[in-house]
Order: C-alpha cells, then sequence, then structure tokens
C-alpha cells in the first residue's frame, strides 16, 4: 500500500512519454506484480462551428482537488487488490496530440489493475474540480464540458 | 460578516476576479440570489457550491472565514 499522506496529483504543462516510460520502469522490482493497466488521455482537435481546437489549457481548485483524489484513491485501494497506483493531471496548457491525464494502476492479477483503473478515471473526470479551456486556432476560447463523453473514452 | 469567495472556470470569467468578499450573507441561498443579481449571466450556468473543501448540495449557512467556492460543472481529463 502506498502511504496515506495526500499525494501531489498536478503537473505543469503536458505529461511527456519519457515520464510515462520511467514510471513503468521503476515497477521492475516489485515482483509481486503481475498486471499493470495505463489510461493516457490526450488532447483532441475537435472542430467546433468551423475553429479547430488547437491546445486546452487547464486550471483546478488544487486544494480541493488533491483532497478528493486522496478519497477516491483511498476508496479505490480499498475496492480493488492494487499494488500501487499512480494519478497525474495537467495543470496549464496542453497542445494537441499530447497528454494531459495518466492514471497508472498495478496489482497481482489483470482484473483489479483494469477495472480499478476505469473507475479512478471516471471518478476524475466527474468529481475532480478540474476545468478545461479548450483554445482555438484564432485564440478564441470555450469552456469545455464532459457530459455525455463517457462513451468516448 | 465577511467571507470570502472563490470562482472558477467561466464563473471567473463572469465574476471578473477569482478571489472576492461580500457582507452579509447568511446561507447559500442567499449567496445564489445576490450572485444572480449582481451577474445576470450566472443564470445560465449550472454551478456548485464548496464550503471550506466540501461540496453542499442543499441550503447551507455561511459562517464568519469560510471560504466559499462556485464551482462551474467539471472538465478534467
Amino acid at each position: 500500500m502506498e502511504s496515506k499522506k495526500i499525494k501531489k496529483i498536478f503537473v505543469e504543462g503536458a505529461i511527456s512519454p519519457e515520464f510515462v516510460g520511467d514510471s513503468i520502469a521503476k515497477h521492475s522490482t516489485k515482483k509481486s506484480i503481475g498486471a499493470h493497466s495505463i489510461f493516457l488521455g490526450q488532447v483532441r482537435n475537435d472542430r467546433i462551428n468551423e475553429r479547430e481546437v488547437i491546445a486546452i489549457n487547464y486550471s483546478a481548485y488544487t486544494e480541493m482537488a488533491e483532497e478528493k483524489m486522496h478519497e477516491i484513491r483511498e476508496a479505490t485501494f480499498n475496492k480493488y487488490e492494487l499494488t500501487c497506483m499512480h494519478i497525474y493531471h495537467s495543470i496549464g496548457t496542453v497542445n494537441v496530440g499530447e497528454i494531459s491525464l495518466f492514471v497508472f494502476t498495478s496489482s497481482k492479477h489483470r482484473k483489479a489493475a483494469i477495472e480499478g483503473c476505469n473507475e479512478l478515471v471516471e471518478r476524475i473526470k466527474k468529481e475532480v474540480p478540474i476545468w478545461g479551456k479548450e483554445i482555438f486556432e484564432d485564440e478564441s476560447f470555450q469552456w469545455k464540458t464532459n457530459a455525455n463523453k463517457s462513451i468516448e473514452l | 460578516m465577511e467571507i470570502k469567495i472563490i470562482a472558477f472556470g467561466q464563473i471567473a470569467d463572469i465574476i471578473g476576479n477569482s478571489i472576492m468578499s461580500i457582507n452579509e450573507i447568511k446561507d447559500t441561498e442567499e449567496l445564489r440570489k445576490k450572485l444572480s443579481n449582481a451577474f445576470p449571466q450566472l443564470n445560465e450556468i449550472s454551478y456548485g457550491i464548496a464550503i471550506n473543501k466540501k461540496n453542499i448540495n442543499k441550503n447551507t449557512e455561511i459562517n464568519m472565514g469560510d471560504i466559499v467556492a462556485l464551482l462551474p460543472p467539471f472538465s478534467g481529463g
């Protein structure tokens, strides 16, 4: 089990593929793990009213987000038999094609890792106070909405 | 009595300042009314309220020193 202290989840800007790779590599010493499950959220070039999204600017109520994330983390550890859990979300600007959310669970057998990872992603999107502002090529913007988008995951 | 209001997302865009103080508010219903009078655009948005980082689901008393957050629908991920 991880320590009980509140963990930092926010990363300034995009989450790099190297960071994801390093995180995987760090688990080679944890020999009871038999399965990893990883979710990576990537910024998509949605086209809205003829304008194309080129980036998302994320902001958050950091203190509340970290508390909420802690609560979700504890609940998920209690529900699934996970060996480890790592969660990172971008803050600030992330360009199209870059990674803004990284959820990583590990377990002895695959089912716990897969289901735990999926539940974390759903709960993060629904319950953690983070907002995305979609920036268009002409520098105009609109606030992103997550409603009814779970099917597209 | 002074309480601290913090706004996020599109609500921060409307209110113009992400931190403000309001006097003479007894509960969250009254706060919503005062805000919608001052900022009619807020009527077009459904938003949640958190007091001291806890979500509020019903009309709740606001006390001096509380930190009240106005939270438009979340869109992380």
